[in-house]
């Protein structure tokens, strides 16, 4: 399970990524973060540091 | 009203008989927007003498002898976040409203040099994401079976414009199912190419990674048609493929005995179950299939929730990204559901973000393997008939797995199939995908399906 975020933390990543928001706008987005760090967790698996990314672009022979 | 729209290759059929003028056929499709789109709302510019212009001009030329092809004279419309020289192009956002592009984009280029009529442009959601809301500049789209109900989005003007025989195709994009949708809640035929086989250039980004181009027409034959003219390498495009392109409808009709078709059951009957119509749409639509000599098999992928977790992480970042200088400038002009895109991207770190490239690329071998010895897989679009406009969650990307996304994630072909009608009299859908480059197989399977079943000669009640 995620952890809950913290209202400093919460303060931090709003303030850092530049967003003016509303208390309104706070306390809503508050209630609904945890989901990203849910997603997160679904795509975070042991995999060894050697794991490649996706490619961005284009598909290549070994993709086909 | 709707009852004469013909579909793009009975029009050039009959276009290049000569029974049919271009200029009779624009002004046919110009009526029905006069008549209809007080209601729809699927134009947010529309382009009349552009279009009687476009539409004389193909006229001589095909008297002339000078026909281009199957699209020649036939009106179109194009998604409003796709560049057009000289016309505005907003993005349904008030931070574009004064928007007039000085170059076509690349496919608004293919589609003219290949003898289209620019009907105008389409409503979108702000963005090619936030939507609906109804807080932007003009009001979202209604879907031409039942108006208080949704189309989906984003391409909701040319699923709505599409549906309702005010253009006989139009231009999507689709960066976690925004063909497909629409496609789908107006109950007509939408083609999500492999990523890279259709230009982005000159078309507004939602994410780098997973945006796609592709065609939006009632059939899967004329969805061929449009691809066709779009699909092709372009240098403006650093994600372009330079592969050669194949005739989209050279096998159309050819049958489909033998072919391979996987069902991704526990997609839609177990990670996120599907109502009563979809899932009966889908099992007959498994009979048919086998019916026509199709071979069905069963695929077993990663949870439904790992492909939307994966997508929506580099969705949520790569939008972010793009649009970093106005969220930290101008948030509040753009609109509410947008504005809640925007602000998730602060809640996903750069590790996550590289977790979830790492995922994909493990995803997309998956599906690779799986569909090793087999043409085509098979799941839902959405699990239900349109909702109501107005009954939508807010935050959508926690409400459910989508089950477009996975194919966004993979880059893979993707379409939507009209599959039956619900109790509502709403449109349901099912997805066909291909391989990568395999979007003759898709639309092979899909245009066999239509002329097997009869969802395709019921239109919407205007």
């Amino acid at each position: 399970m995620p952890i809950p975020i913290t209202d400093d933390a919460f303060e931090y990543l709003i303030a850092r990524a530049g967003l003016t928001l509303t208390d309104a706008e706070k306390a809503e987005l508050k209630s609904v973060c945890d989901g990203i760090a849910a997603m997160a967790a679904r795509v975070r698996q042991p995999r060894g540091r050697m794991a490649e990314p996706a490619l961005t672009y284009g598909f290549t022979e070994e993709d086909l | 009203m709707a009852a004469a729209i013909p579909t793009i290759a009975e029009a050039a059929r009959q276009i290049a008989a000569k029974k049919l003028s271009p200029v009779e056929l624009t002004r046919a499709c110009l009526d029905r927007v006069h008549a209809l789109d007080s209601r729809l709302h699927a134009f947010v510019h529309l382009t009349e003498e552009r279009a009687l212009a476009d539409a004389r001009a193909a006229e001589a030329a095909i008297m002339a002898g000078g026909a281009k092809g199957p699209l020649h004279g036939i009106p179109i419309g194009l998604k409003d976040i796709v560049d057009t020289k000289g016309i505005p192009t907003t993005c349904q956002s008030k931070l574009l409203q004064d928007n007039i592009p000085d170059t076509d984009a690349t496919c608004t280029e293919k589609l003219a040099a290949a003898g289209a009529v620019l009907m105008g442009k389409l409503t979108t959601h702000e963005f090619a994401d936030g939507g609906p809301s109804f807080d932007l500049p003009k009001p979202p789209a209604r879907n031409p079976w039942n108006t208080d109900h949704f189309t989906a989005g984003s391409s909701s003007g040319t699923g709505a414009a599409v549906a309702s025989g005010m253009i006989l195709c139009g231009i999507g994009t689709d960066t976690g199912g925004s063909i497909r949708g629409p496609a789908a809640l107006c109950g007509i035929a939408g083609l999500k190419p492999t990523y890279g086989l259709v230009s982005r250039a000159g078309v507004a980004p939602a994410a780098f990674s997973l945006d796609h181009i592709g065609p939006m027409a009632w059939t899967a034959a004329d969805c061929a048609i449009m691809l066709q003219a779009l699909a092709g390498h372009d240098p403006r495009d650093p994600a372009s493929a330079d592969r050669p392109i194949p005739d989209y409808r050279a096998t159309l009709g050819g049958g489909i005995k033998a072919m391979k078709i996987g069902v991704i059951h526990h997609f839609h009957e177990v990670d996120h179950k599907v109502g009563a119509a979809t899932q009966q749409g889908i099992s007959a639509a498994i009979e048919t299939f086998r019916g026509l000599g199709a071979e069905i098999r069963e695929v077993q992928l990663s949870p439904l929730q790992d492909w939307h977790a994966c997508g929506s992480l580099i969705s949520i970042v790569e939008r972010a990204t793009a649009y970093e200088e106005w969220a930290r400038t101008r948030l509040h002009d753009f609109g509410e559901r947008m504005r809640t895109r925007l602000m998730l991207g602060a809640f996903v770190s750069g590790v996550d973000y590289v977790q979830a490239v790492r995922r994909r690329r493990e995803l997309r071998a998956e599906l690779k393997a799986a569909m090793s010895d087999l043409d085509v897989v098979l799941t839902a679009v959405f699990p239900n008939e349109a909702p109501k406009i107005d009954a939508l969650p807010k935050w959508d990307v926690f409400h459910g797995p989508s089950f477009m996304m996975p194919f966004n994630v993979a880059g893979y072909p993707a379409m939507s199939v009209c599959s039956g009608f619900g109790a509502g009299g709403l449109p349901v859908a099912m997805q066909l995908v291909g391989k990568p480059f395999q979007e003759a197989a898709v639309l092979r399977l899909a245009d066999a399906f239509e002329q097997a079943t009869p969802f395709r000669n019921r239109r919407p009640a205007l």
